[in-house]
Formats: structure tokens, sequence, C-alpha cells
């Protein structure tokens, strides 16, 4: 009986610090997908330093799928990275495993945008940067979290 | 006891995401509907230093001779991109009309084809080229009014041709000549060209709109109210430099 408490605790230690950092993360992941949504939705564009084209990026042929910006998908999977991690920090596991599997899913599709940004559109944009370091983020987060439970 | 406590604990979570997509939602919609000036023109400043088309000589011209209207050697030249596809351009097609209408000579109207290159607006190119082959028949602007007023029915049609050929028709046009006119170069190269020109001044959404050369902030052309003020100031603004060089002519 104690025995199994401990195990629990253990696990609660790891479950309650990186959940809550991936919460907070993707909170700003969230942030970001909801400014360039707006961005896309009023037309304005958006600030953009000397070394990117935020404009050939946000309005490229792949800003869209099925008529709805790729920053509003953003936006809605960092809620729910957020979402799976909040709750994981209330103790509920199973939304940890589904969270790693999302952010795997996401980085993947990351790449995918990186080399778009690189190779297709030959332009960059620091507000699909900082997503793209979100996204990496809450990966090494699911990574460690991964490790420390393997030990 | 316990069980409450519990139950509490496993609401909070639910409590917490459900006030974040509120505010996420909610905040996203109240910066929608107050995106204010002054941002949008330090966003503007900073994408390109300078988005004054008069600064940017080396720009190409767009296509010659442009889709004109009101007078060439009006003071005011108030030069529109847009693409036929897009909902805010057909949003804006009453306001524009209303500008022409109400300033007749004293500006000048140029229409800029600007069809974005995005999923969304698949047809927005074809529809460009739609309007310039009717251009070649001297209807430019009314395949422009079929477009942009009956945008809802064309845009996600899967017969788009079919529909393209029917204003062809009732406009006027000689169909076998548009179709021809479609499928061959002249038209392309127009939109092409007005594609360049609009890269090349910084035009990276539609409607952009240039008063004289300067880029309109988009809010600012939000209600016709708003443009006439912008025209006025300009055509003001010419008027007293001809005032003023009036006199000098004189003397001379």
């Amino acid at each position: 009986m104690s025995e199994s408490e401990t195990v629990v605790n253990e696990s609660g230690d790891t479950t309650s610090k990186l959940p809550i950092l991936a919460a907070v993360v993707a909170l700003v992941g969230l942030a970001d997908g909801v400014y360039l949504t707006i961005h896309h939705y009023t037309a304005e564009p958006v600030p953009c330093g000397d070394a990117f084209d935020c404009g050939a990026v946000l309005n490229s042929l792949y800003s869209e799928i099925a008529g709805i910006p790729l920053a509003a998908f953003g936006a809605a999977a960092y809620f729910l990275a957020f979402s799976l991690a909040l709750l994981t920090a209330f103790g509920n596991r199973v939304m940890w495993k589904l969270f790693s599997i999302q952010v795997v899913l996401m980085s993947l599709f990351t790449l995918y945008l990186l080399y778009l940004q690189a190779f297709v559109i030959k332009a960059w944009c620091q507000f699909c940067l900082i997503s793209a370091g979100i996204t990496f983020t809450l990966l090494i987060i699911a990574m460690i979290s991964k490790l420390t439970r393997a030990k | 006891m316990n069980n409450k406590s519990k139950k509490n604990s496993s609401l909070t979570p639910i409590v917490i995401i459900g006030l974040v997509l509120v505010i996420a939602v909610g905040g996203g919609y109240m910066l929608f509907k107050t995106s204010t000036a002054p941002k949008a023109k330090t966003s503007v400043a900073n994408k390109t230093p300078d988005t004054s088309a008069q600064k940017y000589p080396s720009a190409p011209l767009g296509a010659q001779p442009p889709n004109m209207l009101g007078s060439p050697m009006a003071k005011v030249t108030l030069e529109e991109f847009a693409d036929f596809q897009c909902g805010t351009c057909a949003a804006k097609y009453p306001m524009t009309k209303e500008l022409i209408q109400a300033y007749g000579n004293r500006i000048q109207f140029v229409f800029r084809n600007y069809p974005l290159a995005i999923p969304a607006h698949d047809k927005a190119y074809d529809a460009a080229v739609a309007a310039e082959a009717a251009g070649m028949q001297g209807k430019f602007w009314d395949m422009k009014r079929e477009l942009f007023l009956n945008q809802a029915s064309w845009s996600t049609a899967s017969d788009f041709r079919a529909i393209l050929e029917e204003y062809a028709t009732k406009i006027g046009l000689d169909v076998a000549k548009f179709k021809s006119d479609m499928s061959g170069t002249a038209a392309k190269s127009r939109v092409d060209n007005d594609l360049q020109r609009g890269r090349a001044l910084g035009v990276n959404s539609t409607p952009t709109f240039f008063i004289n050369g300067e880029m309109i902030p988009f809010e600012q052309i939000k209600d016709t109210q708003t443009m006439k003020a912008l025209i006025d100031a300009e055509l003001a603004k010419a008027n007293s430099a001809n005032q003023n060089t009036a006199p000098a002519n004189n003397a001379n």
C-alpha cells in the first residue's frame, strides 16, 4: 500500500512540473496563432524584420487549408496541447500520452512548414519561426518526461 | 468530503480551459474589431521602409494601358489592387463605384489585378484573365461588375468556365473571341504585369488602395467617408499647389 503511494507521488512530481511548463509554453503558441489568425482576416501586414518576408509566407499558397488560415489550425492545436497538459497537471495521465502523440505530429508538420519556407516560398516569417520554436519546446518537454519516467 | 474535493479538483482544469478558450476567442475577436490605424502604420513601415509608389520609380508600370476610369489628367489617382475571389474586394465594390461616380473626372481610378495564389482563391487568376479578355472587347468594367456582384455563385462552382461564358453573353461579348482571348497570352500577360507592379509596391493583401502612390492603411478603406476625406485632402493639396504656381506664371 505504502509502495503504491510512493509510486503515485513520484509520478505526481514529474506530471505536475513538466505539464504545467508545457501548458504555459502552449499558451504562448496559442497567442501567436491567434495573432496571426487576426492578421490573416484583417489583411493587415504583420510587423516584419528586414531578414523576413512575412507577407510572402502568410499570403502564400500554403497559408490556408480549405479556406481556413493555417494560423487558426495552429491556434487550435496549441489550445488542445494546453488543455491536455493542464488536465495532466491535475492528475489525468492518459492526457499526457495524448499530449505526447499530438506534439510529435505537430513537430512533423512543423518540419514540413520549415521546409516550405526554406525551399518552396524561400522566405521566412518570424511568427512562424516562433511557432516552430514553441512546438519543438513542447516536443523536448514530452521527451524529457518520457526519459525521466523510463528511468 | 474527500469526494467533494476530488470533484472540485477535476472541475478546476475544465474551468481554466474554458477561461482560456473564452479569452483566446473573445480577445482575438476584440482585437480583430479594434485593429487600429497606428498599428497598421507601424506594421507597414516595418514591412517595407517606404510604401509610396511614387518613391518606387523602378516599380513595373503594370498592364498598359491600365484599366482606367475618370480622367488621366486628374490630379489624384486612386489605384486599387484587387482579387475577384476576395470577399473584402467584392464588399468594397460599391465603395469604389460610389467614389468613381462622386469624383468623375476629378480623379483617375486605376484597377489592378492582384489574384492571390492561395488555394481558397483557386479561380482568382482565371477570373482576372476573364476580366482582361472582356477588356479586349471594351467590356472590362462590365465583367468586373459581374464577377464582384456574383462572386458567391461562381467562386465555389464547378462549372466556373460555363458561368464566365454566361456573363460574357450577358454583357454582350463575342463569346468565341472571349474564349480564345482567355486562352491566349495577351490577357494573361496583362494580369501578370499588374501582379508584378503590385509586388514591387509591397502589396501583400487585397484590396490594397493607393492614393497618389501612398498605400492606404486597410482600416481607412473601411468606409466611403474616410476614403472621400483622403481624396479631398489630396485634391485640396493639388489645388493649393496650382494656386501657388498660377500667380508665378502670370508674373512671368
